[in-house]
């Protein structure tokens, strides 16, 4: 070899061919030399960027949604579950020739000219392999036809989908509430939430216990080639379906409740097992169906539903704050009582008004009811005698009653859209109006004027407590069977001689003689016990006459809390009728036809199913949805 | 005329025989060898449809190679010009009865056979640019009317393909003619002028550019213009590249090609294929493979006695070469998307048929390198 370079070099350089081949053969060497850079630079230097992007190519990640948890109701009745239904979908995959398939496919289903154009710009727009949804609600046969006619139909699938189905129409609607989509998505949120027909609690238990119905999503990772077809599943984890909820709620009597309570007009009723806390009814009219906001329900139909001035969407008994009018004396009288500003045989002369500071303040009955003791005040009540007990304690006094009684609270019950209300005292008002509690408003806070509020629940609450003396929470999920235990309520700490004392009075409310609420006597029933209210809507000054005008607006509220059997009560009601005027006229017949019904078919002496709910355990009791 | 055949070979098929570039038909070998295992894997680990048709056809051709090799090398000298003009014949009738196919009329349909005339042109245009200047007598290289008739000689060929239109193959043909008359000795001059007056001819070529081949420049000026479309080639390469490593993903385990990701993998992308499989260190390996083969071409043709030899010779150098680079610089996003195939690894026989024949060609040079015309003893052009 050494002879040879001597002689390129030495003499064959002279050569013009042997100088230009060496030149060439040195261009080439660069070039390879610049091919390996390359290399180098992709493979080695940057191999890092593109390991990602090979793995986003063939990884596709597909969310399996759950299957949401039914809700029944105490008996085993089904009112929400879920209704099957296919579904066509569209992915696009570079070279999959999209227009044929569309094209295809409306031989299949009914697709419009316009429709198709659509499809096509939306499924060459989104990401490579998302699946876009043609068309919902397919016949088995076409679900056949699509998969028999699959080679000619690149990118179509079908699956299967599940819509919330509602059964119990009007007469659950508040309670169940209803599921809608997610409509502004979080960065953070879970990715099924991005499913197409993924739906959400929206109202109701559907909304207090979503994340028990919900359960967790699944998910599906396979690799795929370029057009799309799965190669093979990578890892696959099952969704965990949601858990059924039974409710403490027995639909006949909720239906039945609705049905009367909607012939008064706007309002709620709440029944309370006392014992339990249990909600047995929660009647909220105008009431509304879920399954007309099921799914596709379009934007337009829910809007309409939610635009009507009725406001049929708001749960009344949870979201409605009325002044508790006469229904607070209870109140009242027991704060008086507790705080030894009075005693049972005092008596209080009632003229028909009441004057502090110069300031008049009228009984209801204009001439006067006379010497009032505590029980004839509550069972004709008397507002003079609680203007009087009220400006002797004071709003404080009055104001830890009303909250020791379960007013002016949530509870986290599984009742989403729950108020607070109102239970005023002074600091309220100093950091509220920045301005000091006057004696007058202590005194129409005294029969639940003023500034008071409180929803049909707490009314509920309020009574279910003064009738037991425990402090009864309420409960809307009632999981298993009827051997559960009932939950052990705190006592009160409030001095039984008072409680028997206020119980005695709505005793007399209902059946003595001139008690304002002799409308819900039940001959031949067990006594009934109850307080009628009747809560003014504005002020005296700028009302009609006597507030019994006509249906406006500014009609007195009507509203009737209950216990009953009195001597061993059950039972717990509260009733209100949206300007119904008297509560006695109005709400107490309302409250009297419930307890006959209760009476007729009592569904705590029904036997309770043992009712089956897939996908939970009775053991493992989560927390209750919060209400707050 | 006579001189051609006045130093009749005295030698046997067996002194021949020894004198065959053995080494060279090892390293191609080689690369053959590993476009088989390449197109086992592209297949998903099958012999079909590719890789034992791939191999065959090989072992064919390395026998039509050894075969050409022992012929004459005068003889291959004498039907130069007739194997060009052959050629340009039926690249003139491609326009005329060509089959269309992909919007380009490129093939040539005989009796159930089809050709590709632009790949004979290839040889024929080698062996008479040889011919030529094995005729010319070298201090008339650089005259001008001497430069004419080579320069004819490319571009009636480089015309007819571009009217196909084929891009690629007329460039190829255009830059193994070039590099041929450079080596021949072509005026620095000539070269420097040519650069100047394309340069100021380029927008008028762009004008003429069909619609197609801009768009693949435009892309691949900016392959992210359109990343799903005409720029998905160039992006989905550089990707089974890149995650290919250092090392490679393992045998038949390149997700990119299994999957179908990268465009044809068998054909034009075949490097791309290896070396995500590969990695860089089997990309390396390949482009040493043929730095070697082009290494022995070149000190073939420094030991070949006549210009016609060492002209052949530097030809299919520079074509292997120019196939090589402009296929891996192409996978590897450096030039434009062109078919080009990469010489003894991509699947294909048109291909392999013009660089075996080549190198059939290049070897017959080599078996008769002792045998000497003088420059200028062809002293007709004929």
């Amino acid at each position: 070899m050494s002879w040879n370079w001597r002689r390129l070099v030495g003499l064959e350089l002279e050569n013009t061919f042997t100088r230009r081949a060496l030149l060439l053969g040195a261009a080439q060497a660069g070039g390879l030399a610049l091919l390996g850079g390359r290399l180098y630079q992709i493979q080695v230097l940057e191999a890092a960027r593109y390991a990602p992007l090979a793995d986003d190519n063939r990884i596709e990640v597909e969310i399996l949604p759950p299957v949401r948890g039914r809700i029944m109701d105490r008996a085993g009745t089904v009112l929400a579950g879920n209704e099957e239904s296919f579904y066509a979908s569209l992915r696009y995959f570079r070279g999959s020739d999209l227009k044929q398939s569309l094209e295809l496919m409306s031989h299949i289903v009914p697709l419009t000219d316009e429709q198709r154009m659509v499809y096509y710009d939306k499924a060459r727009h989104q990401r490579a392999g998302e699946p876009l949804t043609i068309a919902r609600d397919l016949t088995f046969e076409q679900v056949a036809a699509i998969n028999l006619n699959a080679p000619q139909l690149p990118g179509v699938e079908t699956g299967i989908t599940r819509r919330r189905q509602y059964f119990q129409g009007l007469a659950a609607g508040h309670l169940v509430g209803h599921t809608g989509r997610v409509e502004q998505h979080a960065l953070d949120d879970d990715p099924v939430l991005k499913v197409d027909g993924m739906r959400v609690g929206k109202a109701g238990a559907e909304l207090g216990f979503d994340k028990r119905l919900s359960g967790q999503a699944g998910s599906r990772k396979f690799e795929v080639d370029a057009r799309g077809r799965i190669i093979r599943v990578l890892e696959e984890m099952e969704p965990i379906a949601g858990r059924d909820l039974v409710l403490s709620v027995d639909l006949k009597l909720q239906a039945a409740v609705v049905d009367r309570l909607s012939r008064v007009g706007r309002g709620a009723l709440v029944v309370l097992d006392v014992r339990t806390g249990e909600v047995m009814a929660m009647a909220s009219i105008p009431t509304y169906d879920p399954a007309a906001l099921v799914e596709r329900t379009s934007a337009a139909a829910w809007r309409s539903v939610g635009r009507q001035s009725n406001g049929s969407l708001v749960n009344r008994a949870v979201s409605g704050l009325y002044p508790p009018g006469s229904t607070f004396k209870m109140v009242t009288g027991l704060a008086a009582l507790e705080a030894g500003a009075t005693h049972l045989k005092e008596q209080v002369e009632c003229r028909g008004s009441y004057t502090l500071a110069g300031q008049t303040f009228r009984c209801w009955k204009r001439h006067g009811h006379g010497a009032c003791d505590f029980h004839r005040a509550l069972t004709e009540s008397c507002d003079v005698y609680f203007y009087e007990m009220a400006n002797r304690i004071g709003i404080n006094a009055i104001a830890g009653m009303g909250r020791k009684l379960g007013l002016g609270q949530l509870y986290a019950c599984g009742l989403p859209g729950q108020k607070r209300g109102l239970v005023p005292d002074a600091d309220w008002k100093k950091l509220r109006f920045r301005s000091a509690w006057l004696g007058g408003e202590t005194v129409l806070a005294g029969i639940g004027q003023g500034y008071v509020l409180t929803s049909p629940l707490q009314l509920a609450v309020m009574t279910a407590r003064l009738a037991t003396g425990l402090a009864v929470r309420p409960a809307l999920q009632r999981d298993g069977t009827a051997d559960i235990p009932a939950p052990q309520f705190m006592p009160l700490g409030i001095d039984e001689r008072w409680l028997e004392a206020v119980r005695a009075g709505m005793i007399g409310v209902v059946n003595a003689e001139g008690g304002t609420g002799s409308n819900a006597y039940l001959p031949g029933g067990p006594a009934v016990a109850g307080k009628t209210g009747t809560a003014q809507v504005v002020s005296n000054s700028t009302r009609s006459e006597d507030g019994t005008g006509s249906n406006d607006g500014t009609r007195d509220h009507a509203l009737f809390v209950s216990f009953f059997p009195a001597s061993a009560p059950r039972y717990a009601i509260s009733c209100v009728v949206e300007n119904g005027g008297s509560g006695g006229a109005t709400a107490a017949p309302v409250v009297r036809d419930v307890i006959e019904l209760i009476l007729k078919d009592d569904p705590a002496l029904r036997p309770m199913p043992a009712v089956r709910t897939a996908g939970g355990r009775a053991e493992d009791a989560e927390p209750q949805g919060g209400g707050t | 005329m006579r001189n051609l055949f006045e130093h009749r070979s005295v030698d046997t098929a067996e002194d021949k025989l020894w004198r065959v570039p053995w080494l060279v038909l090892a390293v191609v070998s080689l690369l053959v060898a590993v476009g088989t295992t390449t197109l086992y894997s592209v297949a998903g680990g099958s012999m079909y449809p590719w890789a034992e048709p791939h191999a065959l056809r090989f072992l064919a051709l390395a026998g039509v190679v050894l075969g050409a090799a022992l012929v004459p090398i005068r003889l291959w000298a004498r039907l130069a010009y007739p194997l060009y003009a052959i050629s340009l014949l039926l690249l003139a009738l491609v326009p005329l009865v060509g089959i269309e196919a992909l919007g380009a009329r490129r093939w040539l349909g005989v009796a159930g056979v089809s050709m590709q005339p632009s790949e004979f042109m290839k040889v024929g245009l080698v062996l008479a640019l040889a011919r030529y200047y094995q005729w010319l007598p070298p201090e008339e290289t650089s005259s001008p009317r001497r430069i004419l008739v080579p320069l004819a000689l490319v571009a009636a060929p480089v015309a007819l393909t571009l009217t196909q239109p084929d891009l690629g193959t007329a460039m190829l043909l255009a830059a193994v003619g070039l590099c041929m008359m450079f080596l021949a000795g072509a005026s620095w001059l000539y070269y420097a002028a040519g650069l100047l007056s394309a340069w100021a001819m380029m927008p008028v070529v762009w004008d003429r550019l069909r619609d197609y081949q801009k768009r693949r420049i435009e892309i691949f000026l900016d392959p992210d213009k359109d990343p799903l479309g005409a720029g998905y080639h160039i992006t989905q390469s550089k990707i089974a590249l890149g995650s290919g490593g250092s090392s490679g993903k393992g045998f038949m385990q390149g997700t990119q090609s299994q999957l179908d990701f990268l465009p044809e993998k068998q054909t034009d992308f075949i490097f791309t294929m290896f070396a995500e499989e590969w990695g860089f260190a089997g990309g390396v390996l390949i482009l040493a493979l043929y730095a070697v083969l082009l290494a022995l071409l070149l000190a073939m043709a420094l030991q070949a006695s006549t210009r016609f030899g060492r002209l052949v010779i530097g030809g299919t150098a520079a074509m292997i070469f120019l196939y090589v680079f402009i296929n891996v610089a192409m996978v590897t996003g450096l030039v434009p998307v062109v078919g080009v195939p990469l010489p003894f690894l991509s699947y294909g026989g048109t291909s392999m048929t013009t660089i075996m024949a080549s190198l059939g060609l290049a070897m017959s040079v080599h078996v008769h390198r002792k045998e000497r015309f003088e420059p200028g003893s062809l002293k007709a052009l004929w």
